[in-house]
């Protein structure tokens, strides 16, 4: 097990530890049978181009399944995580790094709940992209 | 076309789901979740749960459904081939485990228009067999160019 944070080590402006991946191919497939999202948007590389896109894309909740893991991952607790509100910016491609993080926004001592911002992000042609801005996550910590 | 803004607070049709494990192990897999809880029923037991857990966002595949269902109505006017997803928010009252039969009751919560932009907002409240609330989850689909006004 990981060392789980206390609500004392949580200061406004602290970021949390982001975590990376290269976005396969095979894993949007598997999340499209996982998920039952069958749109061909995610599978089918003539049918995303046919709609303006170079090739297929990731879904929109694989890159929220990935900013919940980031968040979960800091907490060390599933049951931890009370709410998430996430806005999808922009698409992310197949073999980009996807990479999510965190920034604490707000604590309260009574409740010892902390409010965090959240993004993901993917960099292309040498420019960051953020997929996920404007978004928020609320954790309980011990 | 506009969407129409008097589907406001229409209901659909609750839509129940069974939480099984072999699903649940895909999800995880195919999200590259890895912790124990989410992979083995002692591990989740260990650490106070009831029963194996389901990643947080596991409820994705009743949102796929229910959006899938709204999208379809013909009285709201969507043009699936027009929807991007645009926000998606979940409140969790406890985490979902295996073997929770969960059943979402959807409901259109807002129609509005900003620009050739239309938001067609979703609200589900999910609970299990003892008709307790698990969740609440808002899907908000994006039509494009089918407002009126200019952006």
């Amino acid at each position: 097990m990981k060392t789980r944070p206390h609500f004392e080590d949580a200061h406004v402006g602290d970021a949390i530890p982001t975590v990376s991946k290269v976005v396969r191919r095979e894993e949007v497939k598997a999340y499209a049978d996982a998920s039952g999202d069958q749109n061909p948007l995610h599978q089918d590389d003539a049918f995303a181009r046919s709609v303006g896109f170079p090739g297929i894309i990731a879904h929109g909740m694989f890159t929220m399944a990935h900013v919940v893991k980031t968040v979960t991952d800091w907490t060390g607790d599933p049951a931890g995580l009370l709410a998430i509100d996430v806005q999808f910016r922009a698409v992310v491609f197949m073999d980009e790094r996807l990479e999510a993080g965190g920034e604490v926004k707000a604590v309260d001592p009574q409740s010892r709940r902390v409010t965090l911002s959240v993004w993901a992000a993917v960099e292309r042609e040498g420019k960051r992209v953020l997929a996920v801005k404007n978004s928020t996550a609320e954790v309980q910590l011990d | 076309m506009p969407l129409n803004k008097a589907l406001v607070g229409k209901e659909y049709p609750p839509l129940t789901m069974e939480v099984d494990r072999e699903a649940v192990e895909r999800f995880a897999d195919a999200i590259g979740e890895d912790g124990a809880v989410f992979h083995d029923a002692a591990a989740a037991k260990v650490a106070g749960f009831p029963e194996q857990l389901a990643p947080p966002t596991f409820p994705t595949r009743m949102q796929i459904a229910v959006s899938a269902s709204v999208a379809a109505d013909p009285e709201l006017g969507l043009d699936y081939t027009r929807v991007v997803h645009g926000e998606q928010a979940f409140e969790w009252l406890r985490p979902v485990h295996v073997g929770d039969v969960l059943t979402a009751m959807p409901r259109i919560a807002d129609v509005r228009a900003r620009g050739p932009l239309e938001f067609v907002v979703v609200e589900s409240e999910i609970r299990d067999a003892a008709g307790e609330v698990v969740l609440r989850a808002r899907t908000t689909l994006l039509s494009r160019g089918t407002g009126t006004s200019e952006s």
